[in-house]
Formats: structure tokens, C-alpha cells, sequence
């Protein structure tokens, strides 16, 4: 949606980011997860490394959906090395989400609260407004190579048809002067913050925190699996971070790895 | 034939020598009884991240996994999941799949992808060769270690 501001310009302050990270800024590319993937191949690129794209002609989510992706947004991955197993690994999402909430809280005018619905997408006012799409590199013996966190934050713009209602940062009030490159700076404070954190103490005080601002906890959920789909309260989410369903059919606790969540009206 | 009886002093001594060794399978074979174990070496990637602290589920990397196999043989050439997730075979819903039987795939090509808490996992091909069996079906959960199909 144009809501008729001017043009971002084409040459947007360089951003300014915490020396952790070495960015790569292209004004347009197919799919910032694409580019990451083939630096990490052709370029062995290193731990931190950010993809930073003004536009992208193929961007996608989950699924291979597609990702509107007009200037005006921001679009980034970011390539991370852990040196852990890869099922530690996952909860770098976490991190990330709850990340992008501080980083949406300090360009948002007050009372404006971002929430993370399961597992890495987050909402204000209900309706979406970032996505994450992490991807793996793994070697030909199974060994991860990279992790690729694909993030999209809709600042000017928004889908009107998306499958899940969404909005944008300027739609929710921010100030004309909050830009893509303001976002990716606040983000990337708070992500080395979070990042620091996690690796100091663990997934606990993550977990914690994205459990605070989780939609939906406690509440009636709808969660469309690939091949079913399933109703039940939002308990918990687990060290693993599975999201822990309270069947309605009076089944087991299930711990769901992968799926669309829903909330009731 | 007799019953199986898990030895498990035998496993604990076979994880040893694969440890020792380094190797990442082991199979004992006698009296018509068999006991497979197997592990998966990760070479760590050097990263100027320090390693997370320690979590619970760390299954990965869990060196010496042993397996006393005696109802479903995890068949020769056989690609396992590295996770428990959901197996995409294709890219997209609706999307030609990545591979088929009869395929011919060359090291490293994507043959499925498993997904866990949105993190999209394309597997790649651990070696060159044919696929000559898929036992999973596109949206099928799967755990860890689970057959996924066959390169040989």
C-alpha cells in the first residue's frame, strides 16, 4: 500500500551498525535469503554478515509464499555461525523475535506493544507486521555450515490480501523520520544484545521473555499442520521451542514443531 | 527364534569402540541377533560465536546414539533426519518435487527439506548416486533419526 509518502530516495543514509556485523547492502535482489545462501557458498562468509536489500523482486516466506517486498520496507538476512548443534541453534528465531520487538518498541511512540506469534512472526495492534525465514546451509555430511535469518519488517508498506491481516510501522503511527535504516539499527543493537545474553545464560531468559509477549497464551488456538489441524489452549512453549497445545479432544499435551498458528475472534 | 535380549553392556562396549576408532557406525552380528550403532560426527564450524550455553535438548550432536536394532533395519544408504520436524518434498505446495525415484542426484543437491520451529532444513545429498526409495510424504512429521529415503 502507497500512503503517499514521498519517495524513500535513492540513496538512503548508510546505516550505522555495532562492529559485530559487516554489511552488504544491494539496492535490489531476488531474495536476500538467496544472496546470503550463495555468499556462504561462493564467499565462505563469515559469522554476521547482513544482507541488507532496499528491494526484492522474489522474496518469500515460509513455504515458498511469497513476500511483498516494495522499497520502503526493510528486508535483511543475516548469516550466523553458532557453533552449536542446530537444535540450539533454532532458538536464535526466538532471540531474533523478540529482538525486533525492543528494537520496534524505541521507534514506536509509547503504548504501541509488539507481540511474537509462534514461532517468529510479530504483530501489533493484531495484525502482522514483521516475518522471519530461517534457512540452514548443512554440508553434504549433515554438519551445519550457516544459519540464515531471513527477516522482512513492513515499515511504509502492507499487503491488503495477505493470508493473515497486516500493517506497517507508519500505519501503526510511527514518525515520518523512522526509515528502514533506523529499524535495522535498532535491530541490530538489540540483536547483539539478546544475541550476548542467550549465550551467556541460555534459551531461559529468551524463552521468558518471548512467553511475556506471546499472543494467545492461554488462550483457544487454531494450528493448521500440513496434513490436519488441530484446536486447543496455547500452554507453553518448551527448551526446544515447540509450541506446547492442550488438545480439546482430550488428547495428550502436543508439541507442535512446525505450523500455522490461529487465533479465535 | 529366541527372543531378543538388548545387551547392553555390548552396546555400551560397542559405543566405546566407535568412539575410539572414530567411526561413525558399528554392526555385531552372532547367533542370527544383530546390534547396530551409529553416531553422527559433526565437524563444529569455527565461528568467532562462542558455543551456547548448554540446553537439554541437545540431540544433535548426541555422540553415541546407540540403536539396538531389531525390528525396522535403518536400510543401507538410507538419508535420516537430522531433526524432528516436517518433510517438505518440494519447494512450494504444488511445486515439481525436489527429487523422485529413479532420480540420479549429484553430492550436495537438495532432496527434501525438514522443518522445525521455521527453520527451513534443506537436506543435501551426502553422496552421488540413485534415489531408489522415499518413505516419507510431503506434510509427514518425522523424528529424529528417521529414515527419509535412499541414495545408493
Amino acid at each position: 500500500m502507497n500512503e503517499g509518502y514521498q519517495d524513500p530516495g535513492d540513496s538512503p543514509r548508510r546505516p550505522s551498525l555495532p562492529p559485530a556485523f559487516r554489511l552488504v547492502a544491494l539496492e535490489c535482489v531476488g531474495s536476500t535469503n538467496d544472496e546470503a545462501r550463495r555468499l556462504v557458498a561462493d564467499a565462505d562468509a563469515e559469522d554476521g554478515t547482513l544482507v541488507w536489500a532496499r528491494e526484492q523482486t522474489g522474496g518469500r516466506g515460509r513455504l515458498g509464499r511469497d513476500w511483498n517486498s516494495p522499497r520502503g520496507n526493510l528486508y535483511l538476512s543475516l548469516i550466523l555461525r553458532p557453533e552449536c548443534p542446530l537444535s540450539e541453534a533454532v532458538q536464535l528465531g526466538f532471540v531474533a523475535a523478540i529482538a525486533l520487538c525492543d528494537a520496534i518498541g524505541t521507534v514506536m511512540p509509547p503504548m504501541v506493544e509488539a507481540q511474537v506469534k509462534w514461532p517468529n512472526d510479530i504483530l501489533v495492534n493484531d495484525c502482522k507486521i514483521a516475518g522471519f525465514l530461517l534457512e540452514t546451509v548443512l554440508s553434504s555430511d549433515g554438519s551445519m555450515q550457516a544459519l540464515l535469518l531471513g527477516m522482512g519488517v513492513n515499515v511504509r508498506h502492507y499487503p491488503e490480501d495477505a493470508r493473515y491481516p497486516a500493517t506497517s510501522l507508519r500505519a501503526e503511527g510511527a514518525a515520518s523520520d523512522v526509515d528502514e535504516v533506523a529499524v535495522l539499527e535498532a535491530f541490530s543493537r538489540h540483536f547483539l544484545k539478546w544475541t550476548n545474553r542467550w549465550l551467556d545464560e541460555g534459551f531461559s531468559p529468551v524463552r521468558a521473555n518471548w512467553l511475556h509477549r506471546a499472543k494467545g497464551r492461554g488462550e483457544r488456538i487454531e494450528v493448521r499442520l500440513p496434513n490436519e489441524t488441530l484446536h486447543g489452549v496455547f500452554r507453553d512453549l518448551d527448551e526446544a521451542g515447540a509450541l506446547c497445545l492442550d488438545r480439546e479432544d482430550g488428547g495428550d499435551l502436543r508439541r507442535i514443531y512446525a505450523g500455522d498458528v490461529f487465533f479465535a475472534e | 527364534m529366541a527372543e531378543f535380549e538388548l545387551d547392553e553392556d555390548l552396546v555400551k562396549r560397542l559405543s566405546q569402540l566407535l568412539k575410539d576408532a572414530d567411526l561413525s557406525e558399528i554392526e555385531y552380528e552372532a547367533g542370527g541377533q544383530r546390534i547396530r550403532v551409529a553416531r553422527q560426527i559433526h565437524q563444529s564450524v569455527s565461528a568467532p560465536m562462542p558455543a551456547a550455553a548448554p540446553v537439554a535438548s541437545a540431540h544433535l550432536n548426541a555422540a553415541p546414539a546407540p540403536s539396538a536394532e531389531s525390528s525396522e533395519p535403518v536400510p543401507a544408504g538410507a538419508v535420516t533426519s537430522p531433526m524432528v520436524g516436517t518433510i517438505y518434498l518440494a519447494a512450494e505446495p504444488n511445486a515439481p518435487a525436489f527429487v523422485q525415484v529413479g532420480d540420479s542426484v549429484r553430492e550436495g543437491q537438495t532432496l527434501v527439506i525438514v522443518e522445525a520451529m521455521k527453520v527451513m532444513n534443506p537436506l543435501p545429498a551426502p553422496r552421488a548416486g540413485t534415489v531408489t526409495r522415499i518413505f516419507v510424504s510431503d506434510g509427514q512429521p518425522v523424528e529424529f533419526g528417521e529414515p527419509l529415503l535412499v541414495v545408493e
